[in-house]
């Protein structure tokens, strides 16, 4: 088979404009594919990092008192075991935030004492002994809150409880080369001086805030919350998440009055509202790559096409020489290999570069190595498949057309 | 070389019919120089597409060198046209991107020959029409009978045994026309069947042979004296 690469290649250097704008066109798409598909790839995981919790059998509400002889302490104690003993709940508790939902406490905790000493920022959860069991989550070392830890947290409440229960990121950060047994009784310090000792490690909860790089920065500080508004985090048995909902909304509503009981939401929209910005952008870099795709597409058969209008005579005489209808099915298939090969390589450079700009400018992770060549080939795909068409044009064209007059 | 017998060749359309060869009988001997004539619309081209494969025929039978191919499909007739037949077209049809060896090269990609043979014969063939110096140019930087002799030279490079011209020199001056009806006598000298499609006489004269075709059919055959060609050539 005879593949004239040479003397193609060659009458397109005399004739190369078109050929030219097109594989520019391939290379700046391959390259906002390659780079788009990467952020996209970059999102996807940081959506689906495992939060530690329930998620899809887990919700919670706002719970807050607007009269003003309101119990709230009573009211939580009352409001939990009654919660607690609803059929299908699986455990429930009172906390100050709710992992993913955006909007809790932070704090820094570190190894000594002082006001000049570097800190590890990390989320504050709120919580009484029922929290691992709500939250569904594995301590790995160490052992929960007892009854004994429990303290009340008021409005007035300026100082820490003495013990807290953390991730193992968190150990990891604060004493990065000890194991989880060895870190359990070792002191804190919070607010630069105050010290907690660690009782507990578990393997992973999330903090309330799904773009922070500290996500996985978790402590749990024994504390019921006696504030005006609070909210209660429920973990329903498996598969009956809804039916608890509505169950644990009608209890709470006719349990008590001067309270309002609301903001009810699954942690799967809770989790999903999180990740809105990311989502956003992977449904709009999508869209913008599929249409780049297909106007590459549309400009490859619009060149090949005007190509084979404009060649017409031309065709029809290499049919009168012997051309059969595959090789000059070939000939343009070919054409497009050389341009999209061109455009490939230069979007192959350019994604490249652009790449290493956006990691410098916008702290993105650096493309992985293999999407190059996968852009490479998906593009010189779609040019073979778009340009299928008009070379099969080209190939109706009826060798007798060599006789006939210009 | 070529036996043709009661070709008839009908183009239709929704609203017409129209017969371009009736009944078109011919038969051109290993050697010969033909000279095909007749008015505009009398079949002549039909019958050059026909006789170069280029175009199916609706009935009748075609014997080319021994093979009939009255029902080749396209590959078969694409691989004889290219083996056997050698084109010579009026307005040349070189390829304007090509240089003069990728335009030789032409057909000789479609056969198979692998790049030395492939430079060997465009070589040669370039040689003899003239033109070996000139190998890298464009077709565009060449007269009208040097383009020509560039696509004699392609019609030549695969050793056709049948060469089809179609009004060879229609778009050249008569120094040109001259000089290409040379190189054909030559070509034709060494044994190359030739049969030219013309609307001039005085070429056709040059021919060992004429035919001429009206309203589809040969209405008339013309052996013609060595001594007329030989008065029509030194006109």
């Amino acid at each position: 088979m005879n593949l004239e690469i040479g003397p193609i290649f060659r009458a397109m250097m005399r004739n190369k404009v078109g050929a030219m704008l097109i594989m520019l066109q391939i290379a700046v798409t391959m390259t906002i594919i390659a780079n788009g598909f990467s952020i996209i790839q970059e999102r996807k995981a940081l959506m689906a990092r495992d939060s530690g919790v329930d998620i899809a059998n887990s919700f919670h509400l706002s719970n807050v008192s607007f009269a003003e002889d309101f119990d709230m302490q009573t009211a939580v104690i009352d409001d939990l075991k009654a919660i607690r003993e609803l059929p299908g709940v699986a455990d429930a508790i009172q906390v100050n935030a709710i992992p993913l939902s955006g909007s809790g406490w932070s704090m820094g905790l570190q190894t000594e004492a002082g006001d000049d000493i570097d800190g590890s920022g990390t989320a504050v959860y709120m919580v009484d002994d029922h929290a691992l069991s709500a939250y569904d989550v594995k301590l790995i070392a160490g052992r929960n809150f007892e009854l004994t830890d429990l303290r009340w947290r008021t409005d007035n409440t300026n100082d820490w409880a003495d013990v807290l229960i953390a991730t193992e990121a968190l150990t990891k950060s604060l004493f990065p080369d000890l194991t989880p047994q060895e870190v359990i009784g070792k002191t804190v310090f919070i607010n630069n001086h105050e010290p907690i000792i660690i009782i507990g490690i578990i393997d992973k909860l999330q903090a309330p805030w799904s773009g922070w790089n500290n996500l996985d920065h978790v402590m749990l500080t024994p504390d019921r919350l006696a504030f005006r508004g609070n909210r209660y985090y429920i973990r329903a048995e498996e598969g009956v998440r809804d039916d608890v909902m509505k169950r644990v909304e009608e209890t709470l509503s006719n349990r008590l009055s001067g309270r309002m009981i609301q903001g009810m939401e699954s942690m799967e929209e809770t989790q999903r509202e999180s990740y809105t910005g990311a989502s956003g952008m992977i449904k709009m870099l999508t869209l913008i790559m599929i249409v780049l795709t297909i106007i590459t597409a549309m400009g490859i058969v619009g060149l090949a096409s005007f190509s084979v209008n404009r060649r017409k005579k031309q065709i029809g005489t290499r049919r009168a020489l012997g051309a059969a209808k595959n090789s000059i099915i070939r000939y343009f298939m070919i054409e497009n290999l050389i341009i999209s090969g061109a455009g490939v390589i230069v979007g192959a450079i350019l994604t490249v570069g652009l790449n290493m700009i956006l990691v410098q400018a916008f702290s993105l992770t650096p493309i992985a190595w293999y999407y190059v060549p996968i852009g490479m080939i998906s593009l010189l795909v779609i040019g073979q498949i778009a340009v299928f068409g008009p070379a099969q044009k080209a190939s109706s064209i009826p060798p007798a057309l060599a006789t006939r007059s210009a | 070389m070529l036996t043709m017998k009661d070709i008839k060749k009908v183009f239709r359309t929704d609203l017409v019919e129209t017969h371009a060869l009736r009944d078109f009988s011919l038969e051109v001997n290993e050697g010969e120089f033909v000279a095909v004539t007749g008015p505009s619309g009398s079949g002549k081209t039909t019958f050059l597409n026909i006789a170069g494969l280029l175009e199916t025929f609706t009935s009748g039978s075609y014997v080319l060198d021994g093979m009939d191919v009255s029902n080749l499909n396209d590959k078969q007739r694409s691989k004889i046209r290219n083996e056997k037949i050698g084109f010579i077209f009026q307005s040349f049809n070189l390829i304007p991107d090509l240089d003069l060896f990728d335009n030789v090269d032409v057909p000789l990609r479609y056969r198979g020959f692998n790049s030395a043979e492939r430079k060997k014969r465009i070589e040669e063939s370039l040689e003899m029409v003239g033109l070996a110096s000139r190998m890298k140019h464009l077709p565009a930087q060449l007269s009208g009978g040097q383009q020509q002799r560039v696509a004699i030279a392609r019609a030549l490079a695969g050793e056709p045994r049948f060469l089809l011209a179609d009004e060879p020199t229609g778009n050249l001056d008569t120094k040109m026309a001259h000089s290409v009806m040379d190189l054909l006598h030559e070509i034709n000298a060494n044994g190359t069947t030739i049969v030219m499609v013309t609307h001039d006489m005085h070429l056709a004269k040059q021919a060992g042979r004429n035919i001429f075709v009206r309203d589809g059919r040969v209405s008339e055959l013309h052996d013609v004296s060595q001594s007329e060609a030989t008065d029509a050539i030194s006109a």
